[in-house]
Parts: C-alpha cells; sequence; structure tokens
C-alpha cells in the first residue's frame, strides 16, 4: 500500500476530524476510569484512520518500566499474536516505540518497525505484517500518564496530520482523565472520611433543615441504640431515650441541640442522659452542635458531636458522694450510718461487689461489727466478737497481720480453714481484707471486698479499697476521739458539778471556748450557745474589766497562770462575785495551746464575808465585856493572894501579942511582910487601872526601856535570888526611845521575866538563868526580849499562849500574857512567842521609836 | 520498903505557890502552936509525904507545874489517907467541884476567916490522932 492511500480518510474533512473529537470527548467522559477511556480512545481512532491496532502503555507503579494496558485492533485475527508479544513485553524509558516516546514525551513516527533498530517487538510485527507506527504520549502537565501506539499493516512516511489528530484526542484524554482522577481522589476523601466517621468514638449526627438524618455514624447508633429513623425531630427524645441530667426529665425536644443547630445556634457542651434497652445502666453524653450553611450562608442542616462522658461523670458522682461520707462524718453523724454509706458507695462502684467494715475491739484482740448492709445477717452476727489472729479469716488475719490480705478463694485458703462453711452458705467466694489505721498507725479496724466468683482484686478495685480505707480511717478515728472528749467532758462536768466549779477552756488561736454546764449557769449562756473568749470576757464587770483582761493577757504572754477576782454582769443586770484561776497549757514547741481554768461562785461567800465582818464587830464587843470578866477574875485573884498573906500576918501577930511571947524580929518579919504585900496589892490595883482607863489616865512619857527594865530587875531581885536563879542583861544602847505609859511597860516585862524565872525553875540552880535583851530595829523600833531555858511553849503554836488568859503559871503578879499584847499593841507595838532555836522560850516585842520632837520632853 | 516514920503528931503539911502567902500562913498556924511543914513546890511535898506519914495537909489548888486535881489526887493516894483542908484565891465552880472530887475536910476562900480556919486545922489533926 502507498501512502497516499488512505490520505483522504484521514483527511476525510475538518468535521470528521472534528466530529472524532467530538465522540471521543463524549465518551471519554462517559467512561468510568482511564482504562476505559484509553479503549475509547484507541477503538476510534482506529475506526476513523482505518489503522489496525491500537494498544496503550502505561508506567508501572514505581514508574521504572512501561506496562501493557489496553489494546484494539480490526477484525483480523492474526493481529492476536502481536497483541499477545506485546502484553508480555515492558519497556523502559527510550526502549522500543512506547519506551521512546515516554523518553522524549513527543510522538514518535516510525515508518517500517521490522526495519527499526529500536522495535524489539519487530520479529512479531513482521509474522503480522504490522509496517508502520506512531506512538503519542498523553500528558498531565509535564508527566507521561500513557503512551498509546497505532499499527498498520503497510509502510508510510509521517503523516502530520494524523499526529496532530492524534494529539489532541490524546490531550482531551488527558483534560477527561485528570477530572477523572480528582473525582477518583474526592472519592477517596470521602471514603477516608467515612472510615474516620465510622471508626470515632464521637457520635456524629447530620440533620437537614426537614430533620432528615444525613449522616448517623456507627458511635451514634451505639450510643443512642439505634441508627437514623425517619422520625420527627419531636419524637427524638421519646425514640432515643434522651433525659435532662436529672435523669428521669425527657430531653425537651425542641431545646435539643441538633434541633438548636438546624435552627442555626451554636451549642456547646449540652450534657445529656440516655437510657434506652441496649444501655439499661444509662449513658452520659456531652454535645457541641453547629449549623451547616451554604454558599449564602442559609442554614442546610445541622451537625452534633456527641462524647460519651460516662466515664468521668462515674468519677464526678463518685467523688460528690465521698464528700457526702465525709460531710456526714464532720457533722458527727453515728459511726454505723457513716460507714453503712462507705460500704454503699463502694458497692456501687462495681457489679456484683459486696463490701463490709468491721472494727477492731478497743481490747485489741477481737473483731466487732462495723457496716455489711448487704452481707447476710447470718454471716454478719457470726463474725461480729471473733478473735484475730494469724490464721483468722481475711479480715481478722489483716487486722493481725497489719497489712492486705488476699484470698482468691476462701474454699482453699487456709485463712479460711474456721468459716469456710458460713462462707458457702453465704454464698461468698473471694474475700479481700485491708487493715483501717489510724494517722499513728494504729489498726482501727479493716474494709473487706466480696465476690462470688474465685478472682484477685482489679485495680480498679484497689482503688476503690485505698480510698474507702482512707475514709473510713478518718470515720472511726474521729469517733474515738469524740468518744474521748465526750467522756472527759463528762467527767469533767462531773467533777465540776461536784465542786460547785466551773471549768472552762479558752482556745486562743481560734478564740473559741468550751464551758462546763455549771459555768454556763454562772455566767448566765444557754446550754447550746457557741462560747468564745470575748462573749466570756464581755460578762466582766466593767470596772474589774480592764484588770481581769491585764492579768489575762500576762498569763498568755508568760504562758502562766492568772487569778482575778471580779465581778460578773448576767443578762438582766444581775451580778456574781467570781474567783478565776488559770493557767496555759503549751505544746512541746512552747506554742500556745489552750488556756484552762476555774471559775467559783463567790457570791455567797461574799455576803456571808459581810455578814462575818457585822459579826465580829459584835464579838469585839461580847469579847471586850468577856475581858471584863476574866479581869475581874483576874484582879480577885491576884489581890486576893497579897491580901491573904496581909490577914494571916496579921492574924498571927495579933496571937502572937495575945500570947504575950513574942520574939520582936518576929513581929518586924511580920510587919514588914504586911508592908511589901500591901505595895504589891497597891501595884496590882494601879496595873489594873492603867489598862482599863488606858489612854485617857496613864500618862505616856518618852522612855529609855533600858532603864524601865533595870528599875523592873530590882523589883524583882529578891525574887530572883530566892528562886536561886540568875537574870543576864544584853542592852543596846543605841536602842531608840519610845513613847510609853512607865507603869504598863513594867507589868509587861514585870509578866514575861516571872514567867521565866517559873520556866527555869525546875531546872538545877545552875541553869536558872534568863537572858533580857534590847535591840534597835533600824533605829525605827525598840526590841526587847526575854528569853529563858526552860520546857519551852507548845510547838504547834508557840503564840498559842496569848489567847489563853491565865497560863498554869500564876506566881507573882503576872495578868496573863492576853493583858501583856493588849498593853503592847496599844503602844502600837507587837509581841511575839516563839521557842529558842536550843531549847526554851523567847517572849519578844517592839515598839515604835518616840517622834523626833517628843523626845526631849523625856522624862 | 522502910515504913514511912510518923510526922511528929499534930504537923501539919502546908502547900502554897505563893510564897508571901505560904510565910503568912505559916506564921498563923504557928501562932496558934500548931507546927508547919512548908512546902512551895508539889513535888517536894510529894517526896516528902513518900518517906513520911502525913496527917493533915493544907493546899492551894491552884499551883505551877502540877494541877491542883492531880496534887489532891496524889495526896489522897498517900495511905493512910491524910486529912486534906483546901484554900483557894478563886471562887468558882471549876476550882470547887476539884475540890469535891476529893472530898476535903473543909474548903476556904482567900482570904478566909482565921478562926475558922484554926478551928478547921485543929478539928482535922484531931480526927488524925484518932
Amino acid at each position: 500500500m502507498k501512502p497516499g492511500e488512505h490520505r483522504e480518510t484521514i483527511d476525510s474533512s475538518r468535521e470528521e476530524q472534528l466530529s472524532l473529537l467530538q465522540t471521543i470527548t463524549m465518551e471519554v467522559a462517559a467512561a468510568g476510569d482511564l482504562s476505559s477511556a484509553l479503549e475509547v480512545v484507541l477503538r476510534r481512532v482506529c475506526e476513523k484512520t482505518g489503522w489496525a491496532l491500537g494498544q496503550a502503555w502505561v508506567p508501572n507503579q514505581d514508574r521504572t518500566a512501561l506496562d501493557c494496558g489496553p489494546g484494539w485492533f480490526c477484525g483480523n485475527t492474526d493481529l492476536k499474536r502481536f497483541r499477545a508479544a506485546s502484553e508480555e513485553a515492558h519497556f523502559i524509558p527510550g526502549v522500543g516505540l512506547p519506551g521512546r516516546v515516554w523518553k522524549s514525551k513527543r510522538p514518535a513516527w516510525i515508518e517500517d518497525v521490522t526495519l527499526d533498530g529500536n522495535f524489539p517487538r519487530n520479529k512479531a510485527a513482521g509474522k503480522v505484517g504490522l509496517k508502520a507506527a506512531v506512538g503519542i504520549p498523553i500528558l498531565s502537565g509535564d508527566e507521561v500518564i500513557a503512551v498509546i501506539e497505532f499499527f498498520v499493516q503497510e509502510a508510510r512516511a509521517q503523516d502530520e496530520r494524523l499526529v496532530k489528530v492524534i494529539t489532541a484526542v490524546a490531550a482531551q484524554l488527558d483534560l477527561v482523565m485528570e477530572r477523572k482522577r480528582a473525582e477518583e481522589k474526592l472519592s477517596t476523601t470521602n471514603e477516608i472520611l467515612q472510615s474516620i466517621l465510622s471508626s470515632m468514638a464521637d457520635a456524629v449526627i447530620v440533620a437537614d433543615p426537614q430533620g432528615n438524618f444525613l449522616l448517623f455514624n456507627p458511635a451514634a447508633e451505639r450510643m443512642f441504640g439505634r441508627g437514623a429513623t425517619q422520625t420527627a425531630s419531636s419524637e427524638w427524645s421519646q425514640q432515643y431515650g434522651l433525659y435532662l441530667p436529672d435523669r428521669v426529665t425527657p430531653f425537651p425536644p425542641d431545646q435539643l441541640p441538633l434541633t438548636r443547630s438546624i435552627r442555626g445556634e451554636e451549642v456547646n457542651n449540652v450534657e445529656i442522659f440516655v437510657r434506652h434497652a441496649k444501655a439499661p445502666q444509662g449513658l452520659w453524653t456531652r454535645v457541641n452542635g453547629r449549623p451547616l450553611r451554604g454558599p449564602d450562608s442559609e442554614v442546610t442542616g445541622g451537625v452534633i458531636v456527641c462524647r460519651d462522658i460516662t466515664e468521668v461523670k462515674k468519677e464526678e458522682f463518685f467523688l460528690f458522694d465521698q464528700s457526702r461520707v465525709l460531710e456526714m462524718i464532720a457533722a458527727n453523724a453515728s459511726l454505723s450510718e457513716v460507714l453503712t454509706s462507705l460500704v454503699l458507695l463502694m458497692e456501687g462502684q462495681a457489679d456484683g461487689l459486696r463490701c463490709s467494715i468491721l472494727l477492731l475491739d478497743q481490747d485489741g484482740k477481737h473483731v466487732r461489727h462495723g457496716a455489711a448492709p448487704n452481707l447476710p445477717e447470718t454471716y454478719v452476727k457470726a463474725v461480729d466478737g471473733a478473735a484475730i489472729g494469724p490464721r483468722n479469716g481475711s479480715c481478722g488475719t489483716a487486722m493481725y497481720l497489719r497489712k492486705p490480705v488476699v484470698v482468691k478463694d476462701v474454699m482453699t485458703d487456709p485463712l479460711w480453714a474456721d468459716y469456710r462453711t458460713l462462707a458457702e452458705i453465704c454464698g461468698l467466694r473471694a474475700c479481700w481484707s485491708t487493715p483501717i489505721l489510724s494517722p499513728q498507725g494504729e489498726v482501727l479496724g479493716s474494709f473487706a471486698m466480696y465476690r462470688q466468683e474465685t478472682r484477685g482484686p482489679l485495680p480498679e478495685e484497689l482503688r476503690l479499697t485505698q480510698i474507702a480505707t482512707h475514709i473510713a480511717g478518718i470515720a472511726i478515728e474521729r469517733q474515738r476521739v469524740q468518744e474521748t472528749l465526750r467522756e472527759r467532758e463528762a467527767r469533767i462536768n462531773l467533777a465540776a458539778e461536784s465542786a460547785d466549779l466551773a471549768f472552762w477552756v479558752i482556745y486562743p488561736e481560734q478564740k473559741t471556748a468550751w464551758m462546763s454546764d455549771k459555768g454556763r449557769v454562772i455566767y448566765g449562756f444557754d446550754p447550746d450557745l457557741p462560747l468564745t473568749r470575748d462573749l466570756i470576757c464581755a460578762r466582766v464587770h466593767p470596772d474589774e474589766r480592764a484588770a481581769a483582761h491585764a492579768a489575762f493577757d500576762r498569763a498568755c504572754e508568760s504562758h502562766g497562770t492568772f487569778e482575778s477576782e471580779h465581778r460578773l454582769v448576767l443578762p438582766h443586770g444581775r451580778t456574781r462575785w467570781v474567783i478565776v484561776r488559770g493557767r496555759c497549757l503549751a505544746d512541746e514547741h512552747g506554742n500556745l495551746l489552750e488556756l484552762i481554768g476555774v471559775t467559783i461562785d463567790v457570791s455567797a461567800q461574799k455576803q456571808t464575808d459581810l455578814q462575818l465582818q457585822i459579826q465580829r464587830e459584835e464579838m469585839s464587843h461580847l469579847n471586850r465585856v468577856a475581858l471584863m470578866g476574866e479581869m475581874t477574875a483576874s484582879v480577885a485573884h491576884e489581890l486576893n493572894q497579897p491580901l491573904t498573906a496581909i490577914a494571916n500576918n496579921a492574924s498571927a501577930a495579933r496571937r502572937f501579942l495575945e500570947r504575950g511571947n513574942i520574939d520582936p524580929a518576929l513581929l518586924q518579919q511580920l510587919l514588914q511582910d504586911m508592908v511589901a504585900d500591901s505595895q504589891r496589892a497597891g501595884e496590882v490595883i494601879r496595873g489594873i487601872r492603867a489598862l482599863v482607863q488606858k489612854d485617857k489616865n496613864i500618862a505616856r512619857s518618852v522612855l529609855n526601856l533600858n532603864a524601865v527594865i533595870a528599875d523592873t530587875l530590882r523589883l524583882v531581885s529578891s525574887d530572883v535570888l530566892l528562886r536561886e536563879s540568875a537574870v543576864a542583861t544584853e542592852m543596846d544602847h543605841t536602842l531608840p526611845q519610845v513613847e510609853a505609859a512607865p507603869v504598863q511597860i513594867q507589868q509587861v516585862l514585870l509578866n514575861l521575866i516571872m514567867n521565866a524565872l517559873d520556866a527555869v525553875e525546875s531546872l538545877p540552880p545552875a541553869e536558872r538563868r534568863i537572858i533580857v535583851r534590847t535591840r534597835s530595829l533600824n533605829g525605827e523600833k525598840a526590841e526587847v526580849s526575854v528569853r529563858d531555858f526552860g520546857a519551852g511553849l507548845p510547838k504547834d503554836r508557840p503564840d498559842k499562849v496569848f489567847d489563853h488568859f491565865f497560863s498554869t503559871k500564876q506566881t507573882g503578879m503576872g495578868m496573863g500574857l492576853t493583858i501583856v499584847r493588849s498593853i503592847i499593841e496599844m503602844h502600837g507595838g507587837k509581841i511575839t512567842a516563839e521557842n529558842a532555836p536550843d531549847r526554851g522560850a523567847r517572849f519578844s516585842f517592839h515598839l515604835p521609836a518616840a517622834r523626833r520632837d517628843s523626845r526631849s520632853e523625856a522624862a | 520498903m522502910k515504913t514511912p516514920a510518923d510526922s511528929s503528931p499534930g504537923e501539919v503539911c502546908l502547900l502554897d505557890d505563893d510564897a508571901s502567902v505560904l510565910r503568912s500562913m505559916q506564921y498563923l498556924l504557928a501562932s496558934d502552936g500548931i507546927a508547919v511543914r512548908a512546902f512551895q513546890k508539889p513535888e517536894e511535898f510529894l517526896e516528902y509525904a513518900a518517906t513520911h506519914r502525913v496527917s493533915v495537909v493544907v493546899t492551894d489548888i491552884w499551883m505551877p507545874g502540877i494541877t491542883g486535881l492531880e496534887i489532891l489526887a496524889r495526896t489522897c493516894a498517900i495511905t493512910p489517907r491524910p486529912r486534906v483542908i483546901v484554900i483557894t484565891a478563886r471562887d468558882d465552880l471549876a476550882a470547887r467541884a476539884t475540890a469535891m472530887a476529893v472530898g476535903p475536910v473543909a474548903f476556904f476562900i482567900k482570904p478566909f476567916n482565921d478562926e475558922q480556919f484554926l478551928a478547921a486545922v485543929h478539928d482535922a489533926l484531931a480526927q488524925a490522932k484518932q
């Protein structure tokens, strides 16, 4: 065949070519993929050009070679063989016709392939008579996506027009294919999206403005128990089991997030409780919704994303319930109530879980029932009072060993040997027990979990145990502390009541206070009023408040004690006298912890004091009267002695005279004695008068006591000699002068000296001595002491001697130490009696020094 | 034990802690011809009574050292029991009760009538001789 023969076919007309182009374009557009599009192109080009065979070559995956793609050939079945040879061939860039086109990205024309050096299939082509060939690249951008080749069974020179037509078709193919690829890509993205939506845990639902579901992903089906249904949006709450967070009120349909987002609202974090046949326990979901908008921002639908927050909610509820149990503890609910709530809370956290709390008895050796609301009563009763020990079930052993005990199967574990039958009856199989410890590490009890299957605890269950033992520990510890406090308070109250005392404690840090019942009565506080330091302080009478506060503050600062006597002003204006004594208590670091103290109501005592004062005055009067009586007796005695002596002497003298044989010396003696006794009687009378008529008639003068002592000793010298005694004097020559009645002071000295002489009388003569001493006390007072070496004064209270009007010693002119004391006190002085260190008694008195201006008047 | 020697018949033992009273009584009794043995201290008297027969005792019941009652009790314990005449400066219930406890033959309150006193002493001496 000559090259020009088919030219008319190819050249046929431009319309023909346009028609070809149009046909191909339409058919390619209709083709599903590149393969079928290529087929269309190959067939149509062959049919229109009369070429015998067309084939496509497509780069392999890694673009190292071209593989044979679709092909088309005319009815000549011989061509099958070439086709078969092509299908087995692969071309690397630059090799064979496809390789050349691929590499050069340009069309290639071979006049006769059988003569071509770079045509590996030339033998196969020769056998079926194929000669001329043309290869056209199909380019997408700069990349060859395929090479198409056409063959004809005669040698032909390059036909430029044909090449142009086919190139144009190929370009068309490229456009079509690019669109196709874009479509394919889109479809892939869709698939990815679909797979994401299918696999994601969050539910995604899209609906159009009419409420028809456009998307309802598998998570949504799981979450809401069913797929998309054709129900009106007003039925959704009922259809899918949607409730408000109270878990019982159906969710208002017009408030559903999807409904709202369809209305154009943005919805954030709405919580919906969902319960349906497939989730009877219910689940919690948090929903966000957005409206979908078209190009003109008209609402085209709504989308919601729902996240399952059941676990979060559960934890939230668990925490809430825990805090409720802690609140119960804080509100002083009974221990049994608290522990029961705690057990129920724990049991609610897992299916089929049974829990119990046992307490360790105060004796530290036995268990006591704590709480086990869901264990059989038989079991609870059997365990109550059981001993703890190394092989005593889970709980008894846990408390004994002070560590957790896990028994996976009570039927085989040796620890349960004694409890197996019981466990069997009660259907318990596994029991894990953990001791409950106080902050100090003391065992308070145990928390146990029971299961009906044999296994050990899961991590979640261990976590629950930890929480349970912690809370139970707080509850038990607190109850114990409160019990101790209550007991202590009761004891204190009892002691306070019986002692008629108010006990109180002030906590300076918190400024709170506690007071016993009696205290509240004394202070006029209601029994239930919470007390503070300020409330107590406000009761103090305004006149004494400053002083009381000062004492209180001083004690706080020094951590010392305080005492205050003050009035309280009670409601309604009543007042009370109280004595308050307090003490600060500090911890080992010296921090002030509390002030404890007592308040004594001394109102009654104060009243008594007042009466006593009146009585004392009366007594004083009576005393004076009594004193007069006593003095009369004393005076009678004192006067009787000399009068008796005088009478006797006179009577004796008369008798001697009557007999007429009287010795003049004897008579003289009798008369002398009578004179002496008369004088003695006179002294007594003077002394009495001096005492009774006190300051009126007894003239005081400025005296030197040393001189008075010397005079007195002269008076008693005969007695001293008679008694074979000795009186020593130790006079202080700087002794200040005193203002006193000399006769009275002489009376005092006589009394003391005579007493002293009496005291030493029973001693051997050599030891019968007394010492009279004077001393200046800083020039302000003159002191006189009379000391003997006799038996001494009563040991317990030497000064008791002053209380007895008469001592047992009534010799001499003694008038009783009471009178002596009253004389000294009348002079503004003081007299004391004491036992001397080695032996004997010492009486000392001192008188104030005379005023300077009166000294010049010294007599 | 040695048989106590009889004091001279008609001797009166006199006890008083007041020296001047004692001496005046001594003179008074002597003026009526009565032999007197005077004691200012009870102990000395008791010591004397232990070795001598005492028939009449004149005593003050208030004396230092031991109480009047004690002296009386001890005096009454002497065998044979002496006649006791009590003189006292105190006329009160206590003194009388004390004296009555030992049942004296006479009870005198100072100052006393010398005639009655001397008569009482003579009576006592006469009784002692029987």
